[in-house]
């Protein structure tokens, strides 16, 4: 029996994001977009698609009078990427 | 179809999710995301070294002039090393704006800030014991010399430079082992192979070795961190154009 992918992960953009924020504290939202190399608008749909579901925590502050938007990965997350990752496992296993 | 091909949409076909939004994604695709962010985010981090040629040019700069004033029988009108007191307010401007411009915050680096920390506290606390001891020591001394006319054969300064170079190759050989970055680990480990070599030697002898292990854990890894830098640096603005 395969485990089933998470859809909210199992999303090209949502993906990268998560696997982005998994190996850093917190990122700011230009970080994120230039190393995913998504449009402003579509990253702001799908960062808030992973906020809706608890997979992210979204921080918006100034920062020397800009406004700063700083993301970084919940422990329901990790969790939910690490289940990712197992589902894709057991379907690598032959 | 390979047989690889075929087994994969077998495995698909029994999971109903399994193709959500992006119906081309398949798990290589998934796991080549996950590789190259992964990574991406790991190749984020790059130290000015700005900090590391500060204090590696500020400690060698201090032992080798307290070097020439043993050597050339010269004294300044101050301590040299109170220079190091004067470099704090550099590194403190030097770390918030590295800070400000950083625009991701690395787990590794919350850890080593805590670790340089704990360096700068230690070389604290080591400074004060020592003065204290030296203070106490002092009188002994001339006692010794009035009473056998002669220097006493234990002369505590011929130990100092061990345990400033005990210190020295702590935080460098962790911070080089976390980043995995050689010259600072092999820097850190010359600083305690000295350390042992200035139990041995002379007060001169010790000030060199100190000059030099402040040139090989600090001075030359921070000029390697600070070409890798301008060279992301480049590499970054060359793939956003």
């Amino acid at each position: 029996m395969f485990d089933a992918l998470d859809p909210i992960l199992h999303s090209q953009l949502r993906l990268a994001v998560v696997s982005l924020l998994i190996s850093v504290r917190e990122a700011e939202f230009t970080f994120i977009k230039e190393k995913t190399n998504a449009s402003a608008g579509n990253l702001s749909v799908q960062l808030s698609k992973l906020k809706e579901v608890g997979y992210i925590e979204i921080n918006k502050h100034f920062k020397d009078n800009y406004p700063q938007t700083m993301c970084c990965i919940t422990p329901a997350g990790i969790s939910a990427f690490e289940h990712y990752v197992k589902a894709l496992q057991s379907y690598m296993q032959p | 179809m390979d047989h690889t091909g075929f087994i994969f949409a077998q495995k698909i076909s029994t999971t109903k999710n399994f193709l959500m939004e992006d119906s081309n994604l398949s798990y290589q695709d998934s796991l080549r995301i996950i590789n190259d962010m992964i990574h991406k985010a790991k190749r984020s981090f790059h130290d000015t070294g700005i900090g590391a040629m500060l204090w590696g040019s500020i400690i060698a700069f201090c032992s080798l002039v307290k070097l020439a004033e043993l050597r050339y029988g010269f004294k300044l009108p101050f301590d040299v090393y109170l220079l190091t007191l004067f470099a704090l307010i550099p590194q403190i401007f030097i770390t918030i704006r590295e800070r400000r411009a950083r625009k991701a915050k690395a787990y590794d680096d919350h850890f080593i800030s805590f670790v340089w920390l704990a360096f700068g506290i230690g070389i604290f606390l080591l400074s004060h014991t020592l003065n204290v001891m030296f203070a106490n020591w002092s009188p002994v001394w001339k006692e010794y010399e009035q009473l056998a006319g002669k220097e006493p054969a234990f002369k505590l300064s011929e130990y100092t430079a061990s345990f400033f170079l005990l210190l020295y190759g702590l935080p460098t050989f962790i911070t080089g082992a976390t980043y995995s970055f050689k010259p600072m680990l092999y820097g850190g480990i010359f600083c305690w192979i000295c350390c042992v070599v200035t139990v041995y030697t002379t007060v001169q002898v010790d000030l060199l070795l100190t000059a030099l292990s402040a040139i090989a854990a600090w001075l030359i890894p921070g000029l390697l961190m600070k070409k890798a830098y301008d060279n992301a640096k480049t590499k970054a603005a060359t793939e956003n154009v």
